[in-house]
């Protein structure tokens, strides 16, 4: 009973009239994924679109952190992992082996469930990711540091000890410094793969709200096990449920109206 | 414990005081044996210190600081003439040798391990590593003896020659006639024998990577080379550094082999094919037949040795800190 009045709650703040359809950005068609004879993903079918924020919500082990995960083909750093299917980046094949990951990956960027700030100082921790892929003089990176750290909604917080280690920063703001790093080499994509688990509640609102920000100019998937977040942050939220995809709709629709039942007992509570 | 626990529950407080009391000796007993084992510690470096100053006298008396600097090693002379200097150039360059040839390899061969190598191959290099870590010092000084030297000699050195014939600095570095004992051959010997320390310690320290953390830097594009670079070494630089000093210390303390296959020359060459003598292999080869000033010029090497096994180490740790600084804790 108190699952339902938090997600009516949640209802309130969707946008009571849905966005207009955008343009896809990712295209799933058919995939199937395998652990080696594990059958984890199937048959999913959905799109990403521009500029909209698609979150994936279901009990754990049901496969959107594997979704996730092979959008940007981090599941190729392990050996047995495979997909199968198609899966298109605008005019881009994601699955084609002779795709080059790193380009791939300057495309779509990831936020993890755990802060990563890499050992290292703060300004070079957004600096390092710039560097892999443009060669800009001392001034010009300076600027783009600030714009990334300012973009990472923590350039006030920093601004005075940039040189300081990027692990001295607090949780909340090391996700933030990860999403600054993230977004300062310019993604089309962003991945975030439940970045809110390890925060406490006012760094949780704060990321929130930049993912929020972030809509205007990218595209992005969230994975979260917190139905409030799926509500609050997305426009499209997909459901699933032992490797298939159960429903895929406009949030407001899922958490409102959902069609199919089991969809209807996961946002309830009954399980999961 | 939980049966103390039920006990202490059943029998009330003054019954908890006694039990306490109990405990108390076991405590003060734990604390002591723990407190003198870690002040043997200290007595025993001081005694052994202490023993070496007072050993070392008579010949730091005769010769004074001038020991450092002297080249000329004739103990047989009269009165006596010791001077440390080729020791010290021996034992310095053999193990900066070691080491500049034993650090990319053992921290690349690490890096293969733990990124790159296919799970098949993992454990067999594994083992190949640590075996190599038991090989007793005495077979790499035979090997180095008996194969490795007239490889060099006959080989590597008359290549090296050729190339660099002329050259004003290098020339002289490779010059010199062929000799199976070299300084040279005693810095490979070394470099093999301090290679499992750092890779095994590497090996360890780059396991303690968090995944997520190098999945974030795959992330973000970049590739096998970048993420170690940037992020896998950084993250353990403390620890990869406790293992070059680890070597570091075998490398300049080594004694066996090296007194095998260094020649146990006291004059300083240009060459690193001319034979020298590092401070243990000359204590080596010639503590058994020495005696009076001899036998204390011997013993003030050793002194020279500790203390400076003893600067690299502080040294160490300075590059540590400055490295820390650099990363901004």
């Amino acid at each position: 009973m108190t699952e339902l009045s938090v997600s009516t709650t949640a209802a309130g703040h969707i946008p009571q009239v849905p966005l207009p359809e955008a343009p896809p950005k990712v295209t799933v068609r058919n995939l199937n994924f395998y652990y080696g004879e594990h059958h984890a993903l199937k048959n999913i079918n959905l799109t990403l679109g521009t500029n909209r924020v698609t979150a994936f919500i279901g009990p754990s082990g049901c496969g959107k952190s594997t979704l996730l995960r092979i959008f940007n083909r981090m599941y190729d750093l392990y050996p047995g992992q495979r997909a199968v299917g198609q899966l298109m980046l605008d005019q881009t094949n994601i699955l084609d082996p002779k795709l080059d990951l790193n380009l791939l990956r300057a495309r779509v960027g990831m936020v993890f469930q755990k802060p990563t700030p890499f050992p290292m100082t703060i300004y070079e921790n957004i600096a390092f990711g710039i560097r892999l892929y443009e060669k800009i003089s001392k001034s010009e990176m300076d600027d783009r540091v600030e714009k990334a750290l300012r973009g990472g909604a923590l350039w006030n917080e920093v601004k005075d000890k940039l040189n300081a280690s990027g692990l001295s920063l607090s949780g909340g703001q090391q996700q933030r410094l990860c999403i600054a790093r993230t977004v300062a080499v310019r993604p089309e994509v962003i991945l975030f793969d439940e970045p809110c688990s390890a925060l406490d509640p006012i760094s949780t609102a704060k990321v929130e709200e930049l993912i929020q920000e972030l809509s205007e100019d990218y595209t992005i998937a969230i994975v979260t096990h917190n139905m409030q977040q799926a509500a609050r942050v997305s426009d499209k939220t997909a459901f699933m449920y032992l490797g298939e995809l159960i429903e895929f709709d406009d949030t407001n629709k899922i958490f409102t109206s959902p069609s199919d039942r089991r969809t209807q007992d996961y946002i309830t509570g009954r399980f999961g | 414990m939980a049966v103390q626990g039920d006990v202490m529950e059943a029998a009330g407080p003054y019954d908890r005081a006694k039990a306490l009391s109990a405990f108390r000796l076991g405590d003060l007993t734990f604390y002591w044996i723990t407190r003198i084992s870690a002040i043997s510690v200290l007595l025993i470096l001081g005694g052994i210190i202490l023993s070496l100053i007072v050993g070392a006298w008579p010949a730091m008396k005769e010769y004074g600081f001038a020991f450092l600097w002297t080249q000329r090693w004739a103990p047989s002379a009269d009165p006596p003439v010791l001077g440390a200097l080729g020791p010290i150039y021996g034992t310095l360059i053999t193990s900066i040798i070691a080491m500049l040839i034993a650090i990319p390899v053992g921290i690349g061969i690490a890096v293969f391990l733990t990124e790159l190598c296919p799970q098949m191959l993992r454990r067999p290099i594994g083992i190949a590593i640590e075996l190599l870590a038991g090989i007793p010092s005495i077979i790499y000084g035979m090997w180095g003896f008996f194969v490795l030297g007239p490889f060099l000699a006959n080989t590597f050195q008359p290549f090296m020659i050729r190339i660099f014939e002329g050259v004003p600095v290098l020339g002289a570095v490779f010059a010199g006639p062929p000799s199976y004992l070299s300084l040279f051959n005693a810095a490979l010997i070394l470099a093999i024998m301090v290679l499992p320390f750092i890779t095994a310690i590497s090996v360890d320290v780059f396991k303690t990577v968090p995944p997520v953390l190098k999945e974030a830097a795959y992330g973000m594009g970049c590739t096998t080379w970048e993420v170690v670079r940037s992020v896998v070494i950084p993250y353990t630089r403390v620890g990869v550094i406790g293992g070059v000093m680890l070597a570091l210390g075998r490398a300049l303390g080594e004694t066996m082999a090296v007194t095998f296959i260094i020649g146990n020359s006291f004059r300083i060459s240009s060459s690193i094919f001319a034979p020298g003598t590092t401070i243990s292999a000359a204590i080596a080869s010639e503590f058994a037949e020495s005696d009076g000033l001899h036998q204390s010029g011997l013993i003030l090497l050793g002194l020279l040795l500790f203390v400076l096994t003893f600067f690299v180490l502080a040294g160490a740790r300075l590059m540590l800190m400055r490295l820390e600084k650099k990363a901004g804790k």
